[in-house]
């Protein structure tokens, strides 16, 4: 594109009364030859917006570098269309809100942003939206039961085709084997009816769902809205192209066969929450061992759940499930004696008032762990344990039945992990792979593996704090107890989220735009592929699975796949992986467009790379509260600290920069990143940067990378001047003036 | 250790006996947070646990009917106006007394004051002759067919010393007032309100049944009670046995009569008094701000509100028959409530009930604050100011 550039500095918000605006005028003016260099009081009022926009038509100016607050504010006021280039530096919340005014240091300070920030629009394009041929918004649901079923429903009701795959011969799943569900009316006192006839008959009737019964996923290739997913049925294969994916495989009972200790194989007697419902289902309520009718029964929640040796955590619907069918026996015949026992009853929201009415019932509670279950010499099962609320040991009386309520295994679990093949020996990096277990659920034709990847105890979601739904894999959206333990209500809610979520997938991906978390970015990363050595490391660093590779191991990356994250480009030791308005080079050159003072001012510089998704929205607030800190930093946003190339560490630190300083988000177990493996992946390529330092014969302090949280804001200027300090300690760089 | 039983005949006959909101506790242990219990030290303290005794009562274990536990409660209602599950504590508790008194196995020492209650309608062990001791050099009205009022005084006024200067006040104030009001007399029983609290249900259902058999058959129509606890039960336990009538604390009526102007309280009484909520009147029948109305009309006097008054108000220790316990010095509530007054700088700490008076009067003496601090019944203090 043949670029006119157009300079617009603000005055309002007290840049004016904090910055001379003339001198950084003519910064843009004298250094960068712009042939338009404006400033303005109020430049996001209408008068200012149209100055602007003047001379976009008069002047033919098509590439802007604002000057004025955060691009986190004022985006939609400062939209000129996709065709242009725009750069927003910020002078309001990181410099004139956060530094002394008329200060020799706050100018340099937003005189180097300017530069950075005009070097960067110089060599940024406009994005060209990747839109290929063919692109399907239909969406498909793989699992027929209650979360399935429903998303189906809610999908197609906003009218989009659905293609449901059920591997059983009839829709249902879980559902079709449970007597009554849990009140969901007030007063909410009394088990209601299942209705699944209802649901299972809307999803059949509507035109807009295709219905596939006893019927699997042979397999996914391709990527949102291009997904060709081979459907196996009737010994028959069948292709659909869809544009994104639910899965509603849901989760199957913990194997009771492991909890011999609660008398489980035992004896006849000891049974499962399933094995009553189906007992309650077909009208016999009778004791498996001898065939006589159940006059006392004793519940164990947490069979198996909560406990190191089994599952470790907590399925968060066994509690309710336990009450709903005491209140079965209680409803058959009020005198059953009816024991609980458990160690905490979660029944959170309305349940609490079913909960109530179970206990007015005169159920027993226990509280505590069962410590036996044995015969009581007539036949009968008699309970101890360690009942907590009394202090001591304690029996119950003789009881007909017991019940273990186990927990949910999900069935992305149920598999054996998958090797990927590894890159050859002596490679750089190591990256710890992510887990995927063999479930043949989805058999997606990725390099990386079939499934999507899990979390701890394979659950298949991919952020537990932020995006529900998100899977490690783009346009792949896990709803119900696949995705978490969850009960009925749940399930619902989280079919319809993971519906929308799918919608918003088809919907961006076929204009050509990003998903979540960076929706409506319509850049993709592209590859120099001359210069490829088939090293792999973005093919196996990529967090989302988007790069598959050919027959040569070259990388075929699958720009709908794609989360713009770049963490390829961070990864590429050849540097062939850019965006248009998102490079390499780009970042390295804003690093070299830093003014950077010789070593007899003692005016050190501070390269601050902060994540774009937490740390720089923290800088800002720490502006917006006006927190002080040094003005020796220089800040440029990165769309994630994953895509941080090594390079530029040299870069900078060639350049005469003193230390330089990686803000980005928590990783481990509970990761913050975004984009799940970016902080991890720049931690790990920092333990390699000791090289390049022992290269050019600097301390290794002079490199540090710090989590922050967007919530931290209160502690940046203590890890800023932290920092400082620690580089006032070894001195100036060396390589200053060279 | 040996395990416990769990037995559901026997929660089940707790049940029976009135607890019927026991299975409803969740366990979370409010109730014994905020039981006066916790402000004290000592062997009951230790002992009484107001959570596990329901515990056992839900699993119907054994171990509650140890004398110090079942018999501690004072039925003060703080952990009953603030349980999140809405259980009747008080209730359970009265039900699993009754499973052990029922069966005739009181405690020792309280068996002479339900004995006296049998054969004198009365726990005072005062002869039923010498009800209407009190009424002498008063010419106390009797209570005849054009009378509105029928005056029940309760029996801790009529035969204690002390206390029957609350009766004699009240009279002279509703003589001040005009208010047509009588007397029955001997024949009148115990309202039975702290012998039903005892687990004395047999008890209960005979006073109750007496007193409103006579009542009934005197005409009745309203009723004036010294007491709180009186007016509780002839408001919440009466009625379905068929006792109907409309019950007034004193202290409304007296408040109703100052809207009025049939009362004038005229004698300066120069004093920082503090009021001390009664349990009865209070959180469990919601009378808070008639009393503090007659107090502040006084002139000259300067209400003292107490820190913790209203529906946070410490209980005296005498509910639930614990009026009849001995209870070493240091571990009384009433101590409590007399350090409280005085802190707060009062010259009186003033009450409307009977029990409370004669509860906090032992602990102020225990203390020997009595130089400091006077303690009286609010009938009295007003029968003064209308003195001039």
């Amino acid at each position: 594109m043949e670029k006119k550039m157009g300079l617009y500095i603000c005055k309002g918000c007290g840049i004016g009364d904090a910055l001379d605006v003339d001198a950084l005028c003519n910064i843009g003016t004298d250094e960068f030859n712009i042939p338009i260099c404006k400033t303005h009081d109020k430049l996001c009022g209408e008068e200012g917006v149209n100055l602007i926009k003047a001379d976009i038509e008069g002047e033919g100016v098509n590439s802007i570098v604002i000057a004025a607050c955060s691009p986190r504010v004022m985006y939609d006021v400062f939209d000129f269309g996709s065709d242009k280039v725009l750069e927003r530096v910020n002078l309001r919340e990181q410099v004139v809100w956060c530094h002394p005014p008329q200060d020799e240091d706050t100018q340099m300070l937003a005189e180097d942003q300017l530069r950075m920030g005009i070097t960067k629009a110089q060599e940024m394009e406009p994005p060209d939206p990747f839109i290929a041929e063919d692109m399907s918004k239909r969406i498909l649901v793989v699992g027929g039961g209650l979360t399935g079923l429903t998303a189906a429903k809610e999908a197609a009701k906003a009218g989009y085709e659905v293609v449901l795959v059920e591997k059983e011969k009839e829709l249902g799943g879980y559902l079709k084997r449970i007597y009554k569900l849990p009140p969901a009316t007030p007063p909410y006192e009394e088990p209601k009816d299942v209705g699944l006839e209802d649901l299972i008959g809307e999803v059949k009737s509507n035109d807009l769902i295709k219905v596939y019964t006893g019927a699997t996923v042979e397999s996914i290739e391709g990527a949102p809205c291009m997904f060709d997913v081979t459907i196996k049925h009737n010994g028959n294969g069948t292709t659909e192209r869809v544009g994104a994916i639910v899965v509603a495989t849901g989760s199957v009972p913990y194997n009771p066969e492991n909890l011999e200790h609660l008398g489980y194989g035992k004896f006849d007697d000891v049974v499962t929450l399933q094995q009553v419902e189906e007992m309650f289902l077909n009208g016999e309520v009778k004791r498996p061992s001898n065939g006589q009718p159940v006059q006392s029964v004793a519940f164990i929640l947490c069979a198996g759940s909560r406990d190191e040796n089994h599952l470790p955590y907590c399925s968060s619907a066994c509690c309710v499930e336990a009450l709903k069918q005491a209140k079965y026996f209680k409803e058959q015949n009020p005198d059953c004696s009816v024991y609980i026992f458990y160690k905490d009853i979660r029944a959170n929201g309305v349940y609490e008032l079913f909960y109530k009415q179970v206990q007015r019932d005169k159920v027993f509670f226990v509280r505590g762990d069962v410590t036996g279950v044995d015969d009581d010499g007539s036949g009968k099962l008699i309970l101890t344990a360690e009942d907590v609320l009394t202090g001591s040991p304690i029996m119950s009386e003789s009881v007909d039945l017991v019940v273990l309520a186990t927990g949910m295994v999900p069935t992305t679990a149920l598999g054996e992990p998958y090797k990927v093949p590894t890159a050859e020996e002596g490679e750089e990096i190591e990256v710890p792979p992510d887990t995927i277990l063999v479930s043949n659920i989805l058999n997606l034709k990725y390099r990386q593996g079939p499934e999507i990847p899990a979390l701890k105890y394979g659950f298949p979601d991919s952020h537990f704090i932020c995006f529900p739904y998100e899977s490690r894999r783009t346009g792949i959206y896990p709803a119900g107890s696949v995705r978490a333990p969850m009960d009925y209500a749940r399930a619902i809610d989280d079919a319809t989220g993971a519906a929308l979520k799918a919608i918003q997938c088809v919907e961006l991906t076929s204009q050509g735009k990003a998903v979540h978390p960076r929706a409506g970015d319509m850049s993709y990363p592209e590859f120099f592929m001359q210069r490829c050595t088939q090293c792999k490391r973005c093919t196996e660093e990529c967090p989302f699975g988007a790069i598959n590779e050919d027959e040569k191991a070259n990388p075929l990356p699958n720009p709908t796949r794609c989360r713009r994250c770049g963490v390829c480009m961070g990864a590429c030791p050849e540097r062939i992986i850019s965006f248009k308005n998102y490079s390499v080079g780009m970042i390295g050159n804003m690093i070299k467009a830093i003014n950077v003072p010789d070593e007899y001012e003692e005016k050190p510089r501070i390269l601050v790379l902060a994540c774009e998704n937490d740390a720089y929205p923290a800088l800002d607030m720490a502006g917006l509260r006006r927190l002080e800190y040094n003005p020796w930093v220089r800040i440029i946003p990165l769309r994630c600290l994953g895509s941080m190339n090594i390079i530029w560490i040299a870069d900078a630190l060639s350049k005469g920069i003193d230390g330089i300083l990686l803000l980005g988000c928590r990783h481990g177990d509970d990761y913050q990143c975004h984009f799940i493996k970016g902080s991890e992946l720049a931690n790990i390529r920092m333990t390699k940067i000791k090289e390049t330092l022992d290269r050019l014969v600097l301390e290794s302090e002079r490199v540090r990378v710090e989590e922050v949280s967007i919530t931290d804001y209160n502690r940046l200027p203590q890890i800023l001047n932290d920092f400082a300090e620690k580089l006032e300690e070894l001195g100036p760089n060396p390589y200053k003036g060279f | 250790m040996e395990p416990k039983y769990v037995s559901q005949e026997m929660r089940d006959y707790i049940i029976e006996m009135g607890a019927e909101t026991i299975t409803w506790c969740m366990q979370c242990g409010l109730c014994t947070n905020l039981c006066p219990w916790r402000l004290v030290p000592g062997e009951t303290s230790e002992k009484f646990s107001i959570r596990h005794m329901l515990r056992l009562g839900q699993m119907g274990m054994e171990g509650f009917e140890d004398e110090t536990v079942l018999f501690a409660c004072s039925t003060c209602g703080m952990c009953q106006s603030n349980c999140p599950r809405g259980v009747k504590i008080i209730d359970n508790v009265r039900s699993m007394r009754a499973s052990i008194v029922g069966a005739g196995m009181a405690p020792a020492n309280l068996r002479p004051i339900l004995g006296s209650a049998h054969a004198n309608g009365n726990p005072w062990s005062g002869p039923r002759e010498k009800r209407t001791a009190w009424q002498e050099g008063l010419d106390v009205p009797k209570f005849g067919p054009d009378t509105e009022y029928f005056l029940f005084v309760c029996c801790h006024s009529c035969y204690d010393p002390r206390s029957t200067k609350i009766a004699k006040s009240l009279v002279k104030i509703l003589k001040h007032a005009g208010v047509s009001f009588g007397v029955i007399g001997e024949e009148e029983s115990c309202c039975g309100e702290s012998m039903r609290k005892l687990g004395d249900e047999e008890l209960f259902q005979k006073l109750a049944s007496s007193n409103i058999e006579l009542f009934n058959s005197k005409g009745v129509k309203k009723i004036i009670t010294t007491s709180p606890h009186c007016y509780w039960t002839f408001t919440n336990e009466y009625p379905e046995l068929g006792g109907e009538w409309e019950v007034i604390h004193y202290t409304q009526l007296l408040a109703q009569l100052l809207d009025e102007g049939k009362i004038k309280l005229s004698k300066n009484i120069s004093q920082k008094i503090a009021y001390h909520d009664p349990c009865y009147l209070g959180r469990h029948s919601g009378v808070y701000d008639e009393p503090r109305k007659l107090l502040s009309s006084i002139p000259g006097v300067e209400p003292v509100e107490l820190d913790r008054a209203r529906e946070l108000s410490l209980c005296c220790a005498g509910g639930g028959g614990r009026i009849w316990a001995e209870v070493p010095m240091g571990e009384r509530f009433g101590e409590l409530r007399v350090i409280d007054a005085v802190e707060k700088g009062a010259q009186m700490l003033t009450t409307t009930c009977p029990y409370c008076m004669n509860m906090l009067t032992d602990a102020c003496k225990t203390l020997e604050k009595q130089d400091v601090l006077e303690i009286t019944e609010l009938s009295e203090v007003i029968a003064e100011s209308i003195e001039a």
